[in-house]
């Protein structure tokens, strides 16, 4: 008789996750089922508006879901008693848009999330300054975003979502406004994060390239989850 | 970097408006430091007059405004003989404008009263006589009016000439005309009348009896008012109207600053709703959100009000050097004042702060990051 080892809780479980929004005129995710485990890098792909990017907000508190459950470490995200101390604690979030605030210098830029930390004002300054030079951007401390190119501005927005040495990262299209070449360092840098530090990386993607590099994909389209399987054993995507 | 740094950033991102911002709560709490300086002055200055001349109790019929209303002037020796009345003496005072000046105080004094001890004469002498066609100039009035001894002053249709210069040691003596009871009473055809009869009380006389005192002069002045020196300004119509002139002028400058720094703080917000946006995307509660701007809205209030008192007290400076109150009062520019202002405009601050301040840590952050 052989023992089965017990199932790690999930660090996400989605059942029957909908999203809408103008009163329901809307729906950008109906009926969405999925489980990621602690680790894994899942990409998820799908055409433009098939709810990829609203499934990510979600998997990062940024909104609620309309109708279904969504669970971290076996907590339903929508009972969390403070939203912000996840968002703050567990995951870093990378956008596309980068979302740095302009006035404020790279090195300031990767405080910020710190102050809902117990760090004193020398301890963020060097935990940010060491994770700059970990994004390769040591020489640009105290430049402001306005003055960086599109892919240092995105290795900023990363050395920012470790702030907290988070346990998840989330990345919405990270390399949607790079070059080729910028988008290339940026994902070997989120790999290195993924494959150094053991983080979950789920990256919401157009690119067919980039999925190929994450251990599993989750291919969405209209709201739903139409395959989900290790990265390489899909047939390709129709756009 | 600390959370003032972000405080400091969110301010010095729109200098322009910052600044007119701050120079419409500097107004505001100039008007306050101006009109409150010169009600406390006011009040400071005939305290400081009361004092100085040492004087107990005033009694008075206070219905008439500014000064009071004039009555005979017997009532002194039916108050001299009640118990714990060491002195009295009558006084007729009226505000009249004077030649070139605005009004002044001319005080007419009941001749060898006390109210002539404390009057240090610094030029000339002091009138002979309570007959003595005559009056002393305090120093501010001399300056004021451009008179030295020697010349005339018009009182009414009177040419009265100076014989001294006096120094009252307060601001309300040295800004008055000082002459004797009688000759005053000539000049403005109010022979036998007085408007204060002013009391001094035996030594170690207890507060409570010089209560009693007041109640005894009461009754048998019953349309007047027996008072002890510190409640006289306090209880003075006029000067009850002029501090609460003062307050509710002040009130309508500080309505105007809750309002304009409310309407930066909101269009602050609304500005930066993508940046609220970020940061609650990367972890920050929402009651840091709306600290951060009530800081903002404090750290405003607090500049303006530095600001404020800075540009009052200047005004005050330049009040009292103007004829209209120089020798009549002196502006009050206590450190409880200037404190009392920067608090009221930190208090703006914070008030103007609340409703952006929470409309701030309502936003959705999905709808802030793309808002």
């Amino acid at each position: 008789m052989t023992t089965l080892a017990p199932n790690p809780v999930p660090v996400y479980e989605a059942v029957g996750l909908t999203k809408q929004f103008d009163g329901g005129q809307i729906a950008a995710l109906r009926g969405v089922d999925f489980t990621i485990q602690a680790g894994e890098f899942v990409a998820i792909t799908g055409p433009s508006g098939c709810g990829k990017s609203t499934l990510l907000q979600l998997l990062g508190s940024l909104d609620v879901p309309t109708e279904g459950t969504l669970t971290y470490a076996g907590k339903s995200l929508a009972d969390l008693k403070d939203p912000a101390a996840y968002r703050a604690q567990e995951i870093g979030f990378i956008f596309q848009a980068f979302h740095l605030l302009p006035t404020f210098t790279v090195l300031e830029n990767v405080q910020i999330p710190m102050f809902e930390g117990s760090l004193s004002r020398s301890q963020r300054k060097e935990r940010a300054k060491k994770l700059i030079e970990s994004v390769g951007l040591g020489h640009r401390l105290n430049h402001f975003p306005t003055k960086l190119s599109g892919g240092e501005r995105q290795r900023v927005a990363i050395a920012r979502s470790l702030a907290n040495s988070p346990q998840v990262l989330l990345a919405d299209e990270p390399t949607g406004n790079l070059d080729s070449e910028n988008a290339q360092v940026v994902i070997e840098l989120l790999l290195k994060l993924h494959q150094d530090l053991g983080m979950t990386l789920i990256l919401v993607t157009h690119d067919p390239v980039i999925a190929e590099r994450a251990s599993r994909t989750i291919r969405m389209k209209d709201g739903r989850v139409i395959s989900s399987a290790e990265s390489g054993t899909l047939p390709p995507s129709t756009p | 970097m600390t959370f003032l740094t972000i405080v400091l950033r969110g301010l010095i991102r729109r200098p322009v408006r910052t600044g007119l911002t701050l120079v419409g709560i500097a107004i505001g709490i100039a008007a306050v430091v101006a009109l409150v300086g010169m009600a406390w002055g006011y009040e400071k200055g005939v305290s400081k007059q009361l004092d100085v001349i040492g004087i107990d109790v005033v009694v008075s019929n206070m219905s008439g405004g500014i000064m009071p209303k004039v009555f005979d002037g017997k009532l002194q020796n039916q108050i001299q003989p009640l118990p714990n009345v060491a002195q009295t003496t009558s006084v007729l005072m009226q505000m009249l404008s004077i030649e070139d000046a605005p009004m002044m105080m001319v005080s007419g004094r009941e001749w060898g009263g006390f109210t002539w001890d404390n009057l240090k004469v610094v030029e000339g002498r002091l009138p002979k006589d309570s007959s003595e066609h005559a009056v002393v100039l305090g120093m501010m009035a001399a300056e004021l009016l451009k008179k030295k001894v020697g010349d005339t002053v018009q009182i009414e249709a009177d040419e009265l000439p100076v014989v001294g210069i006096i120094d009252g040691r307060a601001v309300v003596e040295n800004g008055a005309i000082i002459l004797s009871l009688e000759v005053m009473q000539k000049v403005t055809s109010n022979e036998g009348k007085v408007n204060f009869v002013d009391l001094r009380v035996t030594p170690n006389t207890s507060k409570e009896a010089v209560s009693t005192l007041c109640a005894e002069i009461k009754k048998i002045f019953p349309e007047g008012r027996a008072m002890i020196a510190s409640e006289v300004v306090g209880t003075s119509q006029g000067f009850r109207i002029a501090k609460a002139m003062s307050w509710s002028t002040s009130l309508l400058a500080i309505i105007v600053g809750v309002l304009g720094v409310m309407n930066t703080m909101l269009m602050t917000v609304f500005e930066r709703t993508h940046e609220i946006g970020i940061l609650l995307a990367v972890g920050w509660k929402r009651r840091r959100i709306m600290f951060m701007v009530l800081c903002e809205s404090a750290l405003l209030g607090l500049l303006g009000g530095l600001l404020g008192v800075t540009l009052g007290a200047l005004g005050l400076k330049v009040l009292e050097a103007t004829t209209a109150i120089h020798g009549l009062l002196e502006p009050d520019l206590s450190p409880k004042l200037l404190i009392t202002a920067v608090g009221i405009a930190i208090v703006v601050g914070i008030v103007s702060g609340l409703y952006p301040g929470w409309r701030s840590s309502r936003l959705s952050p999905s709808l802030a990051l793309h808002g």
